[in-house]
């Protein structure tokens, strides 16, 4: 895979790191602890770990062709449509990092769900009615869910939505 | 012998009230709605559901995770034979034969082929696991802490072979993924806090629910919405078709028999699951078939092979996580975590402070395997229907249970960050080939690994000889080194060279 090209460089500096932030923990000298149970150990020995694997990783992707690196299963059968994956992507991360803790739960996920069914149903090629459809279905959807979902939570588990 | 019969006398009764049979048929009924839906997988399932069992008795909560869990096993199915899309990765081998059936109109008889078959893996696998589970529980009683490092350093380099394909190394990185963000937070030996860049919330570490619903909600979810949409074959109703499939069950009752052995064994390897247990079956009964170019084209008992192996790994895998607290599969390390959370200790004491508990289990998944059975043969149309909700409609769903599930645990809206950077973290690595598997069984086995190594250098005073001498590790050490070695393309193709070699000289000295 081409992408190992690149990954493998990233993972290389993830472990050594990892290696140094192990290395340079505290070794709790004070407490007098054994000096081969300080916390930096399985760290350090981690991180080298990491950095081993990375450059066999670099090596293999330059040497073994593209299909042989994918793992079986991993392999895409058809590429997919960016635009859906940011679409989708950006609307959960508004949601579950913007919304959600900042305006009631309830709203938030109608909000959310309401949303996300309109961005990826709606064909403004497809006329005026269409849109009504799609947004009446989206928010009735979106209601329902969050009702349900806040007062299953809220009296049925006692959670404290945010 | 009549003692465990005793046993699971008292575990059946217990099990059998009104109550409980209620949670199994809902919790079923869900798992497979669950399986059977492309991007809802069973990990995803009883991670979801750990998070709605709080408020049960541990016996009911227990309960409703395996139902869950063996339901979407079986659920998978659906989507393989009716979309040529495995619901989940476990009913990747299903779609083999189970579609180009569905495209000759069987559709029906396929499902019920498929029904009987996970019916009778599963089956396999509880008398396995009722035989084996006490053995290795015995058996784990003689490990110390030399012998626990070895088994959680064995438990991440096998499944990283396994589920990494012709690319091991990619497995391996994963599970060394895992271990490190096991590091995060308070270690368990002098209770110091390491690596949590001065952000209080990480002290306690990196939950293993939030990083679990990422890994498999929120980019299952992400992996769905990118994905170009599937079309389903139009399921006829043949006459009868839906009827359980016993004759075709007794004809290949070998290669039953045989498939939920091979996938009880493999459940029982740490964190290797059910697509693995699924493909191994499928390869050993094409191998062993006297009808081996039906398979790929709509074999009966390539199907039955695949759907039983399956279902098999599923009380495989609860062996390693009940008795060693290492789990055979992902849902299994979700599995272990809810058990954590209603008050019941996994490991090798389990059959000292709760013997009954194993027994429990098995009765659990009997009740389990009875629901998919009754409803897999009577309810197939209904899940003909879930099937077409639009992706549309039930993702934003999905991520709503993905955001509202985590943070139920802990009431705090940092675990639902740790998802959302789970979730991400878990679309890249699949985009690129790293299998999810090692990555949980390392946040899981992280903690054991690193405890044991440090508990038995300070034993040993910092001599690392007990590690390699004592039989136990002896033997892990290797397998290990037999596992690392068979991943080396080079060491594979000259071993396997030898060995060609060797059975042909013994051919001719015949």
């Amino acid at each position: 895979m081409r992408a190992d090209l690149y990954t493998a460089p990233f993972l290389f500096l993830l472990g050594a790191a990892f290696t140094y932030g192990g290395w340079t923990m505290d070794r709790l000298e004070i407490r007098q602890i054994h000096p081969a149970s300080i916390p930096g150990l399985v760290p350090m020995l981690l991180g080298v770990a990491l950095a081993v694997a990375a450059i066999v990783l670099f090596v293999q992707a330059r040497t073994r062709p593209v299909a042989e690196t994918a793992p079986e299963g991993t392999k895409d059968s058809a590429p997919g449509s960016l635009r859906d994956l940011a679409t989708a992507a950006v609307l959960c991360c508004i949601y579950a990092l913007g919304l959600v803790g900042n305006i009631p739960f309830g709203v938030a996920t109608a909000f959310f769900i309401a949303c996300f069914v309109i961005a990826f149903e709606a064909d403004p090629a497809k006329g005026r009615a269409h849109l009504i459809k799609v947004a009446v279905i989206a928010i009735a959807l979106g209601i329902l869910v969050a009702t349900a979902m806040s007062i299953l939570f809220r009296y049925a588990f006692l959670v404290r939505l945010p | 012998m009549i003692e465990t019969f005793v046993q699971l006398g008292n575990a059946f009764a217990a099990l059998t009230t009104w109550e409980m049979l209620f949670h199994a048929a809902w919790a079923t009924l869900l798992g497979i709605a669950v399986g059977s839906l492309p991007g809802l997988t069973a990990t995803m399932g009883v991670a979801l559901l750990t998070t709605l069992t709080y408020s049960l008795p541990t016996n009911a909560a227990i309960l409703v995770l395996i139902c869950m869990y063996v339901g979407a096993i079986y659920g998978g199915s659906r989507s393989a034979i009716l979309l040529n899309i495995p619901g989940t990765p476990a009913s990747a081998a299903t779609t083999l034969d189970g579609f180009p059936l569905a495209k000759q109109g069987r559709a029906a008889y396929a499902m019920s082929v498929a029904t009987t078959g996970s019916t009778l893996g599963t089956l396999v696998g509880i008398v396995l696991l009722i035989a084996l589970a006490p053995a290795l529980s015995e058996l784990a009683l003689r490990f110390g802490s030399f012998e626990y490092f070895w088994l959680a350093v064995f438990g991440v380099i096998i499944s990283g072979q396994l589920t990494g394909g012709s690319a091991p190394i990619k497995g391996y990185i994963a599970g060394i993924l895992g271990l490190m963000v096991a590091m995060i937070g308070s270690e368990g030996i002098h209770a110091h806090v390491r690596f949590n860049f001065g952000f209080s919330d990480l002290n306690g570490g990196i939950g293993l629910i939030p990083a679990m619903v990422g890994a498999f909600g929120f980019a299952e979810v992400l992996m769905v919405m990118w994905q170009p949409k599937a079309d389903m074959v139009k399921s006829t109703r043949e006459k009868g078709s839906g009827l359980p499939r016993f004759k075709e069950a007794w004809k290949y009752r070998v290669t039953v028999l045989r498939s939920g052995v091979i996938g009880t064994f493999v459940g029982l390897i740490p964190g290797v699951g059910e697509d693995i247990g699924a493909w191994a079956s499928y390869a050993a009964a094409k191998r062993a078939s006297k009808e081996k170019d039906t398979y790929g084209k709509g074999s009966i008992e390539g199907l039955t092979a695949a759907e039983t192996g399956n279902s098999a790994v599923v009380p495989g895998a609860l062996i390693p996580a009940l008795t060693l607290a290492v789990p055979g599969s992902a849902p299994a390390a979700v599995l272990i975590a809810a058990l954590f959370i209603h008050g019941i200790r996994p490991g090798p004491m389990i059959m000292i402070e709760q013997p009954d508990f194993i027994y429990s289990v098995a009765v659990m998944l009997f009740l389990a395997t009875v629901a998919i059975f009754v409803f897999g043969i009577s309810l197939a149309p209904v899940f003909e229907v879930v099937l077409r909700i639009p992706r549309e409609r039930l993702m934003p769903v999905v991520f709503a249970l993905c955001v509202i599930g985590p943070f139920a645990l802990t009431q705090r809206l940092f675990d639902v960050w740790v998802m959302v950077v789970f979730g991400i973290l878990g679309f890249f690595m699949r985009r690129f080939g790293y299998p999810m598997a090692p990555l949980v069984l390392g946040i899981i086995l992280g903690d054991l690994l690193d405890k044991n190594l440090r508990r038995g250098l300070t034993l040993s005073d910092g001599d690392i000889s007990p590690f390699f001498t004592r039989p136990l590790c002896m033997i892990f050490v290797a397998l290990i080194a037999f596992t690392i070695l068979a991943g080396i393309p080079f060491v594979r193709k000259n071993t396997s060279g030898i060995a060609r070699s060797l059975m042909r000289a013994g051919k001719d000295a015949r």
